[in-house]
């Protein structure tokens, strides 16, 4: 029965089907199922079929953004379940799109992907001026800080933003993402990590955390 | 010294026509608001606030890049076509003006529900005045250069600031309610077209941003059906010239150019040189901007060295025979310092002059 539960949660997260999640969530906390299960083998494994396909060409943006949307939905009922359960507790993650950019669909697909594999996920919009990074990131002292960006020209602005979360000795890990970085690009504006796409994203946020 | 802008437009008109007789290899670079705002000294309203300050900041810009081609600048798909229809659907309150930056739009706000999408109004572009500055400042730019104008356009990059995020799952969920925007994209931007016709007085060079065309975002088929077929249409009703642009990193360029005859492709990707090589060799007809010379890596965080490196690169491997630009692949933003952008018609002038010699 439980096994049926986590494949109909998986099969729901690669489908990309928002209600079939959320009814496949719903019947994993009716049946009791333990927390971590209910992520690894329902909605984790779920991503990672996902991302290889996304890897393989098979699978699109389209997709990528059906199953953030699944998984979002699915949490969003297994919310009393991870707030009582610490081993499912993960570190927290601050992101936002840069100040001049309007563009948010690449950082919603990591917000949801993250929050689908347990992290604890603090969202400051768009166009965040880089005070704004710094405030919050004293307030909640994230263990990584996410900067979006699809502008070319939001480049300098990340640089901004990292430097100034440098001055106010803000330790926390710092990853950019856009299709528009590189790894010289990264170096120069002294992040920790770059990532082109969503997925790629947050297999890095593990790496950085050393959770994989 | 006046600058030469004869000389040059018959470089570019060579380059585009397929002709050898070209003197050197030419320089098109991709200037916008940012950067002419850096060069010019001016906030990107102030750019567009009259006719005459856009042009002359325009021509002024391009004689400082040492480019061969002068092209106004903003006549681009996504924010102006974006604000037009923001504007005559009463909703200005999510346009957004910044300081060094294109005109923006809250992504997703002007399509937010079906509804929105079924009352869509068609933008009148001679009402709308950003286009209306931008029609006299082209005719302007012709005037003074003769150098043809064109207007950028492009079916997926408007839809995507209309709609946002939901124009993907669209595609899965209600494909005909996005190819209903699509249709409405389509036509304002013929109707961009025939005011640029009449206002100008010339037609224009084609010049697409075909965004659609990324791996990374959709499949080819869904490419063609939401942006590739209204190319075809364009093409057929109009007639004229299609350049593409796409600066993604997993352009569609063959599939592309197996389907649409093209004058020419703009990018970078894939950044391998010996795609371009054989790309060249199985469109000999389609000219290449470009190709690998990235914005956000050689010229951004590159030295002048490294940049005239990358220019004698392409050269050396693309230019023989015509059909070949330097140009880099995307818009000139803000941060890339100006030594490495002036790196490359000075590599121009060492490796490029034909007959071509490698060195």
């Amino acid at each position: 029965m439980s096994e049926e539960i986590l494949k109909r949660l998986k099969d729901s997260i690669i489908d990309g089907d928002e209600d079939d999640a959320i009814e496949a969530a719903k019947e994993a906390l009716a049946a009791n199922l333990d927390i971590k299960k209910i992520l690894d083998e329902g909605i984790i494994n779920g991503a990672e079929e996902v991302g290889s396909r996304y890897e393989k060409r098979e699978f699109f943006l389209t997709e990528l953004i059906m199953t953030a949307d699944a998984m979002t939905a699915a949490m969003e009922i297994l919310q009393p379940l991870l707030e009582k359960s610490d081993s499912a507790k993960k570190a927290t993650i601050l992101i936002g799109t840069v100040q001049g950019d309007m563009h948010n669909i690449g950082k919603n697909i990591v917000k949801s992907l993250l929050q689908g594999q347990g992290y604890n996920v603090i969202d400051l919009g768009i166009d965040v001026p880089p005070e704004k990074f710094v405030e919050e990131a004293k307030k909640s002292n994230p263990d990584v800080i996410g900067l979006s960006a699809l502008l070319t020209m939001a480049i300098s602005k990340m640089h901004e933003t990292i430097l100034a979360l440098k001055e106010e000795n803000i330790t926390s890990k710092i990853i950019v993402g856009g299709g528009i970085l590189s790894q010289d690009t990264c170096d120069k504006i002294r992040a920790d990590a770059w990532t082109k796409d969503a997925y790629d994203g947050v297999l890095k946020v593990g790496k950085l955390l050393g959770d994989l | 010294m006046t600058y030469d802008w004869q000389t040059c437009l018959s470089r570019f008109m060579t380059v585009v026509s397929g002709g050898k007789k070209m003197d050197r290899v030419p320089f098109l670079p991709l200037a916008m608001e940012q950067i002419i705002s850096r060069i010019i000294g001016i906030t990107s309203r102030e750019l567009v606030s009259s006719p005459k300050t856009y042009a002359n900041a325009t021509i002024n810009t391009y004689e400082f890049l040492h480019s061969d081609y002068c092209n106004l600048s903003s006549a681009y798909a996504g924010p102006h076509e974006a604000l037009a229809f923001a504007e005559a659907n009463n909703r200005k309150d999510v346009i957004h003006w910044d300081d060094y930056k294109p005109v923006f739009i809250d992504q997703g706000a002007v399509c937010k529900t079906e509804e929105d999408i079924e009352k869509l109004e068609i933008p009148d572009h001679s009402k709308i005045k950003i286009w209306q500055t931008s029609f006299d400042a082209a005719k302007m730019i012709f005037n003074k250069t003769k150098h043809p104008q064109m207007v950028c356009l492009g079916i997926w990059s408007v839809v995507q600031e209309l709609r946002g995020v939901k124009a993907y799952k669209d595609m899965k969920k209600n494909p005909d309610l996005l190819l209903k925007l699509c249709e409405k994209v389509y036509e304002s931007q013929m109707d961009v077209y025939r005011n640029w016709k009449e206002k100008v007085g010339f037609p224009p060079l084609m010049y697409i941003t075909a965004y659609a065309f990324n791996g990374t975002m959709m499949s080819f088929e869904n490419a063609m059906k939401y942006e590739g077929q209204f190319l075809k249409r364009f093409q057929k009703e109009i007639g004229i010239p299609i350049l593409i642009h796409n600066c993604g990193v997993r352009p569609y360029w063959e599939e592309l150019c197996s389907e649409i005859t093209l004058l020419g492709v703009q990018g970078s990707h894939p950044l391998e040189i010996d795609f371009w090589v054989n790309f060249k060799k199985k469109f000999p007809k389609v000219t290449i901007f470009g190709a690998n010379i990235d914005v956000s890596r050689e010229l951004l965080n590159g030295t002048p060295e490294i940049v005239e490196l990358k220019v004698k690169e392409n050269i050396d491997n693309l230019a023989t025979g015509g059909r070949y630009a330097v140009s880099p692949m995307c818009a000139l933003p803000w941060g890339v310092p100006l030594p490495n952008i002036l790196a490359i018609p000075s590599a121009i002038q060492k490796y490029g002059k034909y007959p071509l010699k490698k060195q």
